[in-house]
């Protein structure tokens, strides 16, 4: 694979994670939106977040991104600090982010144009990334002329593209009508397997948070921090038998049974101040 | 295969396509207008008075005289430049009060009172700056048409979604590539809706221009004929003018068409 960024050469170090997060804290104002956060994300891992909404865990992902600068402590990706878009990191975004006045083609070759690649080979690598979504044929389509589930491949192809070493989800599936959802989430996994990468996935569903992740964080609280971090321990490559498994199952009651005890307190806090 | 039985009709209505109905009834308004005109013109108004007949009669006359052509061609090409040095500058302005606060705070107020005020009182302060030459013109049809553009695309880059930023951002765009490479393209379409009314503005400002200031151009020429009783000749530098107006009008639209298929409007 062929790296086209102009960063730092990334050292192969499977001790240290790839991410680590160190006592990340940020506020909007007054209200603290999480606190003290601490995790660390290896090399070929994927780590779903789950939390209720509105528990910030979008805006840890842009604070993993450098989008959003965080009031208390700090994101290291490969022992690097984070305070912008570190090189070699990509977002899939909730809203897919598409431009549209710009082809399925040259939104996929978003990326690579601003990293002034060769023209020749954004061509060769948005062609085989368009492939790779399943969306060939429709390089020169625009997106108001795709479904929703397909404007998402091209945004998932836009990320691909830059050939990054961290993926980081942001809902990416939320906006998804169920069946094409599941599809999607299919596909992702059968491309991650052919080209691991460290990735954050940050959803509000219980069940993809636990097919995606091989451990799963959840926030919980107000300011949220992390609750629990569990290890899923589904094998790979996921197929659609582990949706029917025993242990898929468990973790997955686990999961719901640990956020409806915050969203019940939540309830009787509430009538209380009533 | 139809399970209910139909009968055919015999005679089929007599039945016009859309579109030819439509330039049908276009046509048949504009014949009926010139004949009110006509009419009108012969009941109750003096013989030196345009009318449809006239006009016709002096046309091949007035289009091909030297003269025609050459004032023609003087505001032809100054409502060209105009047009070209104010949307320039609308864009480059309109972007720049859009992406920043400080410029937004320090002009917008200024172009938008420029925008709410007749340009034609400007013109005479205007010939104290640049005497009675073709630059009042030129400025008072830049400035005309500088004004929508801009209005026009700081609303565009205004109204840019933050996601497009956003995402901009995760791929590392330099603040030109936000500029030129987002919030440009996502206003165009307030550019060229801008543009139509910039073209407006830019036609009736050059004839405002060449009737006070007295320029060489087709707003004189209309001027100069109707105080010499031409009037049928008078009217064929209007017809000339309303021309302009729609061909630049159809121009954009075409253009809109062409440049922005991805554009759907909500």
């Amino acid at each position: 694979m062929t790296r086209h960024d102009d960063g730092v050469t990334l050292p192969a170090a499977p001790s240290a994670g790839r991410i680590e997060i160190d006592g990340l804290a940020k506020r909007f104002g007054p209200l603290s939106v999480f606190e003290d956060i601490n995790l660390t994300i290896g090399e070929r891992e994927i780590v779903s977040i789950v939390g209720p909404s509105g528990c910030g865990k979008t805006t840890m992902l842009r604070c993993i991104d450098g989008l959003v600068k965080p009031d208390g402590g700090e994101v290291r990706i490969d022992g690097q600090r984070v305070t912008t878009p570190p090189r070699g990191v990509a977002v899939v975004f909730q809203h897919f982010g598409l431009f549209p006045w710009k082809t399925v083609f040259e939104n996929v070759a978003y990326g690579l144009r601003l990293s002034g690649v060769p023209k020749k080979q954004i061509e060769a690598s948005v062609l085989r990334h368009i492939e790779l979504v399943g969306l060939a044929g429709f390089e020169k389509a625009y997106p108001y002329q795709l479904s929703g589930g397909m404007q998402q491949r091209t945004g998932l192809a836009r990320a691909l593209a830059t050939e990054p070493q961290v993926l980081l989800m942001d809902e990416p599936f939320a906006s998804i009508d169920a069946q094409t959802r599941e599809i999607l989430q299919f596909e992702l996994l059968r491309i991650w397997e052919s080209r691991p990468t460290s990735m954050v996935f940050v959803t509000h569903s219980i069940e993809e948070a636990v097919l995606m992740g091989d451990r799963v964080v959840v926030l919980r609280g107000r300011p949220s921090s992390i609750h629990e971090v569990i290890e899923t321990g589904l094998p790979r490559p996921r197929t659609r038998e582990v949706l029917s498994s025993p242990r898929f199952n468990e973790v997955r009651e686990h999961v719901w049974s640990t956020l409806m005890q915050e969203a019940e307190q939540a309830e009787r806090e509430l009538q209380e101040s009533r | 295969m139809s399970a209910v039985p139909q009968s055919a009709p015999l005679v089929r209505p007599f039945v016009l396509n859309p579109g030819v109905r439509k330039l049908a009834i276009r046509i048949g308004t504009g014949i009926l207008l010139l004949a009110l005109w006509e009419g009108l013109v012969t009941w109750l108004a003096p013989s030196y008075v345009a009318r449809p007949s006239g006009v016709a009669r002096v046309l091949p006359r007035v289009v091909s005289s030297a003269e025609f052509r050459s004032d023609a061609k003087v505001t032809v090409v100054s409502v060209f430049e105009g047009l070209g040095i104010g949307v320039v500058l609308g864009v480059v302005v309109g972007l720049t009060m859009g992406r920043l606060r400080d410029v937004d705070a320090l002009l917008r107020f200024y172009v938008s009172s420029f925008f709410a005020m007749p340009l034609i009182a400007l013109v005479p302060v205007m010939t104290l700056w640049f005497g009675y030459t073709g630059t009042v013109r030129l400025v008072i049809v830049s400035f005309g048409a500088f004004l929508p553009v801009c209005l026009n695309v700081y609303d565009g880059t205004r109204k840019l979604p933050a996601q497009y930023v956003e995402v901009a951002d995760s791929y590392h765009a330099r603040w030109w590539n936000v500029w030129f490479g987002i919030a440009l393209p996502a206003s165009l379409p307030y550019l060229l809706a801008g543009f139509r009314l910039a073209a407006g503005r830019a036609l009736v400002a050059a004839v405002i221009a060449e009737y006070l200031v007295s320029l060489k151009g087709l707003g004189y020429f209309i001027l100069y004929d109707s105080r010499t009783f031409h009037q049928n000749e008078a009217a064929v530098a209007v017809i000339a003018l309303a021309l302009l107006g729609v061909a630049i009008n159809s121009a954009a639209g075409f253009a809109t068409r062409r440049l922005l298929p991805w554009y759907r409007p909500s």
